[in-house]
């Protein structure tokens, strides 16, 4: 009974996520139309034009196809990773992708790594210590850490470690794992500051809520150890705000990578998206941001599978609409 | 000040040998964000091995306090000072770590709402055996665990093994109580502290938790302290009782000798002002005004303000608690004196008996023509209409009438519809199917009807809600919201201004209250706003929901006494819900008994509680806390009889019951 | 029956009671940084001690001087002064964003919390999907693909911000909805709209006023992001995100050129996150104890 309600719910969402999948790449497809200029000449970019360029252009991308007709070719190709040639480079999307990913993956995982490990503390022990010193000084790093965003923390910590200090490397993405974990950390760092001090938020709210209820006063009035207390009775039980965060997260972590790539001149797909933005390469963008909705989507079918784990008591329907 | 200077109870040797925990001169006191307020000034009390002591207050009197501070579970930013000696030790001196050894397994303590007691992501059974250990300290094996957690709930009356394997939301309030009570005494500890157990329940069930941990307590010979708002309740429990009120100890007694004779005008003005089941008064006898702050009293008899024995000797200073006769002690100065004036007026109380018959029903007259309200075969379901599942009947077809001028009282337990009948009545509530007729006009279809005309038919009952504390816009001032209400009855010309003011001294409060905002009003005070919000559009049917339940039993008097004085003058009728009999008793002349969206009796008010006829209204009945022996003793009878009836799903209907 | 204890005698009630608070220095701090950003953004070119984009190619680059408060940068153009008009771009999208989500969000948020229905159903889809979506992101892309710069992007950012704001309101108006207090107004036959303007919402202000100043240091760190990456304001406008970019080579030669930009940046976005949180407590503060 149990098992199958359960079956039933993840379809029902890998089914509404997949749906959703399709209407963003409608949109993502249509980035193409909404572009200043007709499609030719999108395609074009800064190339030159003939008339026969033009008409090979055209029936290369079906050009003189119906709008529905283009899409689905295009999702067709699309859901074979075939993402179209970059205008700028004229190589395929796929492998600018590809070769571009493995940085920024290193990059967010790292800052993630380090949000979570000074963040979900921070969060419980702020939340212990409420109204006190310790909470007020953390609500006020993670009050900071919300108002600076990646690129400019990155500009301090260049500043500060890099020049001033002379701690880091200033730029560049250094080659050799030790090297890239050293070349990466203040990037990371960077990057990290924002994205903790939104879990330090989450989890500070979810674990003040939950340390006031009755049933942790029940269970210190039973003797039961404090770390047992904060963790088994106090964080699992506030871990789904926390977890349903998870896209959140994965939205600014992107979106900070974008940026702090920027700040650090590195080659990752970010810089590849706006370098991609600034010379109108639209199949890129297209590619990019095909990525980005897929990897939300992806982890929030993630999140729907975790919250099984945290709430038993879920079945299908019930609790997650 | 401190209660160490006088020779309090906690000299007074325990019976049975010495105390088992020893309480001397325990202050309590917050301080958050610079601010310091005291919650108690100095309690003396004792309990000897094996004995039930009741603790019983209002709000404010800083009673759940005491309880936590016992067992060092004080908040964060409040602090005890004094003593609290368990074999030997000062619980309020010792060191974290050394504490958590004393709890749960020498000091125990069981929380009031068993709703938000348990941990909801973790099994009954894992929570009751989380702590127990076998002889060489190790956890137990997964095999042991339940067995054990299955043997835990036998002792507390729950004998169906899957319960230990159930999450808390899917057990009724009941049966979690019941879990909470097994994991709290899981390590055998020799006090328990019960703070408000049964006070979330529902009556019949209070019962059935009540006697249960008299079973528990009495099989392990553990001490027992009850905290409770209920003298009632703690006479039926209690070996002893003591009297907080606003954080400082009045009198301490046997159960007995106090409910005999109360030796302070405070324990005398609780029990007076609690109503009998048994008759109704005239007039019920209130304490004016309502519980300060023990901040604001500190230096004085803390009840002096509304004492009418009051003397100059009495605001002094703070009357410490003095032995007047073998095992009482009270901490009123004019004891003395005043016990006979005391006592006359509790005779005078017992023998004011107006009877039902003073202003008896005349269902005659509440024929279909005259009635205010007649409801036929109302049925009302929740839920979606597409989900067949997820319906839930909140009334089944209930018929009733309403007459000009009459009240009717509307009796039932959480679930049986109460409420949603008469959100239905007041027009905040779509019935699913049958008739409301409002001065014989289907409120139910509204079609026909004009804009003003509905609103008029809107008006024409009104409501007064529970919670005194939601009850008005915190945003607006008492005036403005009466104001509105006075408006919207759009009688032109009115002085609004001064309507304003007649309607808070109807209602028993100055004029001047009119500029201030909810938040500064106490509980009695802001549930009289909502009467007079009530009475400013004329209505001819106020339906009140629980009106008094959540006030204090000093404070409750007041506001029945107002209804029954408004009605008196205003010839306006009322639906009367609420749980308890004896409130009905006082306030309604008909009554109907409400059970899972059906009537199951109804008729004279008096005849109906004196000889109930239905085995349900016999159950609630039965269910008035009693200090007479055998009413603990008849818990199990009743459960019997319940199981017995038919639709006795209850035990483990339990289960199925999905927190709504 | 469900018992409802006074509030003074949960545990609750009692550590959430406070003090009156006074406004600490840390939000007198804020408020005057606020206040000092305001007329920048307001009197920002009569306030500079230079024209902000007077070019001085053979000067070049210098650190700070005492005719250069903070320097200049590359062009010789005064740092200080762009960064004083160049409150004037900071600040007016955020403004933008974080009132046209207010009258948007409350708007529907109150009907969908009240009327229920379509609405309800259609805000409650919209915020499930903007919830987390990266907005900036989507700015880039858009304002990437179709140019438009700086409004659009406000445009994208109201977009995807007042559905949020519009699910916040509704939540609260659900919850206040079945409060007594106005059913009892409902019985006394109010119109719906007086319910939710009159009643409910006055009680929704702490909560609508703390979101509104969030909303803006959230909009302004993303509008300065925009800039930064040369998407948002048009070149050559002084702006605090685009001065960022620009001067971020010359952090060896003038580090005040992109540093005291980046300061201006997080200055407003912690003052204006401060007195959100002020607000919020003070005016819920207000309701419970006088």
């Amino acid at each position: 009974m149990r098992a199958r309600s359960i079956a039933i719910f993840l379809i029902r969402r890998a089914l509404a996520l997949l749906v959703l999948l399709v209407l963003i790449s409608f949109l993502v497809f249509g980035l193409l139309y909404l572009a200043p200029g007709n499609a030719v000449q999108v395609l074009l970019g800064t190339h030159p034009s003939s008339p026969a360029i033009v008409a090979a252009m055209t029936a290369k991308y079906h050009l003189n196809d119906s709008f529905i007709q283009q899409y689905l070719l295009w999702l067709q190709g699309a859901s074979h990773l075939n993402l179209g040639v970059s205008i700028q480079t004229g190589q395929t999307v796929t492998s600018l992708i590809s070769s571009r990913i493995g940085l920024t993956v290193f990059l967010g995982l790292y800052a993630f790594v380090i949000a979570v490990a000074a963040g979900v503390p921070g969060g419980v022990i702020a939340a212990m210590r409420s109204r006190t010193v310790a909470d007020r000084a953390i609500v006020g790093v993670s009050l900071l850490g919300v108002s600076v965003p990646a690129f400019v923390s990155g500009v301090f910590l260049l500043y500060l470690l890099a020049i001033h200090a002379g701690w880091f490397p200033v730029y560049g993405p250094g080659s050799g794992f030790p090297d890239e974990l050293w070349h990466l950390t203040l990037p990371a760092l960077a990057l990290a500051f924002g994205v903790m001090a939104l879990i330090v938020k989450l989890t500070r709210a979810a674990m003040v809520t939950v340390l006031e209820q009755d049933y942790i006063a029940f269970a210190r009035a039973r003797g039961v150890a404090p770390a047992r207390v904060i963790v088994r009775h106090g964080l699992r039980n506030a871990l789904g705000p926390i977890v349903t965060a998870g896209g959140l997260i994965l939205g600014v972590v992107l979106t900070g990578a974008v940026l702090v790539e920027q700040v650090f001149a590195l080659p990752g797909i970010g810089s590849l998206l706006i370098t991609a933005v600034s010379t109108k390469d639209v199949p890129v963008v297209q590619g990019f941001t095909l990525l980005a909705a897929a990897l939300l989507i992806g982890a929030n079918f993630l999140i729907d599978l975790c919250y099984l784990f945290i709430d038993p008591q879920i079945t299908a329907g019930r609790g997650l609409a | 000040m401190s209660g160490g200077l006088t020779a309090g109870p906690a000299g007074e040797p325990a019976a049975g040998g010495d105390p088992l925990l020893q309480v001397r001169g325990l202050r309590i006191a917050s301080r958050i964000q610079g601010v310091q307020r005291v919650i108690t000034v100095g309690s003396d009390f004792s309990l000897a091995p094996g004995e039930t002591l009741g603790i019983v207050g209002e709000s404010g009197s800083g009673k759940s306090m005491t309880a936590r501070a016992l067992i060092g579970l004080l908040p964060a930013g409040v602090r005890a000072e004094g003593e609290v000696i368990y074999r030997g030790r000062n619980v309020l001196a010792l060191p974290e770590h050394e504490l958590r050894q004393l709890r749960g397994a020498e000091l125990a303590m069981v929380f009031q709402d068993p709703f938000t007691m348990l941990n909801p992501l973790m099994r009954c059974g894992a929570q009751i055996v989380e702590l127990i250990r076998d002889e060489n300290g190790r956890p137990l094996r997964r095999a042991a665990r339940r067995a054990e957690a299955v043997r835990r709930l036998a002792e507390v009356g729950i004998t169906d093994a899957a319960v230990a394997d159930a999450y808390p939301a899917e057990l009724s309030g009941g049966m979690r109580q019941r879990v909470g009570i097994a994991a709290s005494i899981a390590r055998d500890p020799q006090v328990l502290i019960a703070d408000e157990p049964s006070t979330a329940l529902d009556v019949t069930t209070q019962r059935e938790i009540l006697a249960r941990l008299r079973e528990v307590q009495q099989g392990r010979g553990m001490g027992l302290i009850l905290i409770t708002h209920d003298l009632r309740v703690a006479f039926a429990l209690c070996d002893r009782v003591l009297v907080l009120y606003a954080g400082s100890v009045l009198e301490t007694a046997g159960a007995a000798p106090m409910e005999a004779e109360p030796l302070h005008p405070y324990t005398l003005g609780l029990l007076l002002s609690d109503p009998p089941v048994d008759r109704r008064l005239s007039q019920m006898a209130a304490i004016p005004g309502s519980v300060p702050a023990p901040g604001d009293v500190a230096g004085t008899c803390t009840f002096a303000a509304r004492c009418e024995w009051r003397a100059d000797a009495c605001t002094a200073a703070a009357p410490p608690l003095t032995q007047v006769a073998a095992g009482r002690w009270s901490a009123c100065l004019r004891v003395a004196e005043i016990g006979p004036q005391m006592q006359a007026a509790r005779a005078g109380a017992q023998a004011a008996r107006d009877g039902d018959a003073g202003r008896a029903a005349s269902p005659a007259a509440a024929g279909t023509a005259g009635a205010v309200v007649t409801v036929r075969d109302l049925e009302k379901v929740f839920g979606s209409s597409h989900r067949a599942g997820r319906r839930v009947p909140a009334l089944k077809g209930v018929s009733l009438q309403i007459g000009a001028d009459e009240a009717v009282g509307l009796v039932g337990e959480s679930g049986s519809g109460k409420t949603t009948l008469g959100r239905c009545l007041a027009g905040l509530e779509r019935p699913t199917a049958g008739t409301v007729l409002v001065n014989g006009r289907d409120a139910t279809q509204q079609a026909g009807l004009s804009r003003a005309e509905r609103r008029r038919l809107r008006r024409t009952v009104q409501m007064v809600f529970q919670d005194p504390y939601s009850t008005l816009n915190p945003a607006r001032t008492i005036g403005a919201t009466l104001a509105e209400a006075i408006a919207a009855a759009d009688e032109q010309g009115r002085d609004i201004r001064a309507a304003v003011g007649e309607l808070l001294e109807r209602v028993g409060l100055p004029a001047r209250y009119a500029e201030r905002k909810p938040v500064a009003l106490s509980g009695g005070e802001r549930q009289r706003v909502a009467i007079a919000r009530a009475l400013a559009v004329r209505p001819r049917l106020i339906v009140c929901d629980e009106p008094v339940s959540a006030l204090d039993v000093s404070v409750q008097a007041q506001i029945l006494n107002l209804l029954t004085e408004v009605r008196r003058e205003l010839a306006v009728s009322y639906l009367f819900i609420t749980h308890d009999l004896a409130v009905v008793r006082q306030v309604a002349e008909r009554v109907y008994v409400l059970r899972e969206g059906l009537v199951v009796e109804e008729g004279q008010t008096g005849a109906v509680l004196d000889r109930p006829q239905h085995w349900y209204t016999r159950m609630l009945v039965d269910s008035i806390p009693s200090s007479d022996e055998a009413w603990l003793a008849r818990a199990a009878e009743a459960e019997s009889e319940r199981l017995g009836s038919g639709d006795g799903d209850d035990a483990d209907d339990s289960r199925a019951r999905i927190a709504r | 029956m469900t018992v409802i204890t006074a509030p003074d005698s949960g545990l609750v009630g009692l550590a959430s009671r406070r003090g009156r608070r006074r406004p600490s220095l840390l939000i007198g701090l804020s408020l005057l940084i606020v206040v000092l950003v305001a007329t920048c953004a307001i009197f920002g070119s009569l306030l500079a001690p230079h024209p902000a984009n007077a070019q001085d190619l053979l000067a070049g680059v210098h650190t700070a001087s005492g005719r250069h408060w903070l320097g200049t940068d590359d062009f010789g153009r005064d740092i200080f002064s762009r960064l004083i008009v160049g409150a004037r771009a900071a600040v007016i999208g955020p403004v933008l964003i974080a009132l046209g989500a207010l009258v948007i969000g409350n708007a529907l948020g109150l009907i969908a919390g009240y009327v229920g229905g379509r609405t309800d159903y259609f805000i409650m889809r919209l915020a499930d999907l903007v919830w987390a979506l990266p907005g900036l992101l989507i700015a880039i892309v858009v304002v990437g693909v179709i140019g438009g710069g700086y409004y659009i992007a406000v445009a994208v950012l109201i977009v995807l911000t007042f559905p949020i704001d519009a699910r916040i309101v509704r939540g609260a108006t659900l919850q206040q909805r079945t409060m007594p207090y106005v059913e009892a107004a409902a019985t006394l036959g109010l119109s719906p709209w007086r319910l939710m303007i009159r009643h409910i919402w006055p009680n929704l202000l702490p909560l609508v006023m703390a979101n509104t100043f969030l909303n803006f240091a959230f909009s302004l760190v993303s509008l300065a992001g925009l800039s930064f990456l040369g998407l948002g304001v048009p070149l050559n406008t002084p702006d605090w995100g685009a001065m960022l970019a620009q001067n971020l080579p010359l952090i060896q030669t003038n580090p005040l050129a992109c540093l005291a930009p980046a300061a201006a940046l997080v200055l407003t976005a912690t003052s204006m996150n401060l007195i959100g949180d002020w607000v919020y407590e003070r005016l819920s503060d207000r309701g419970r104890a006088r």
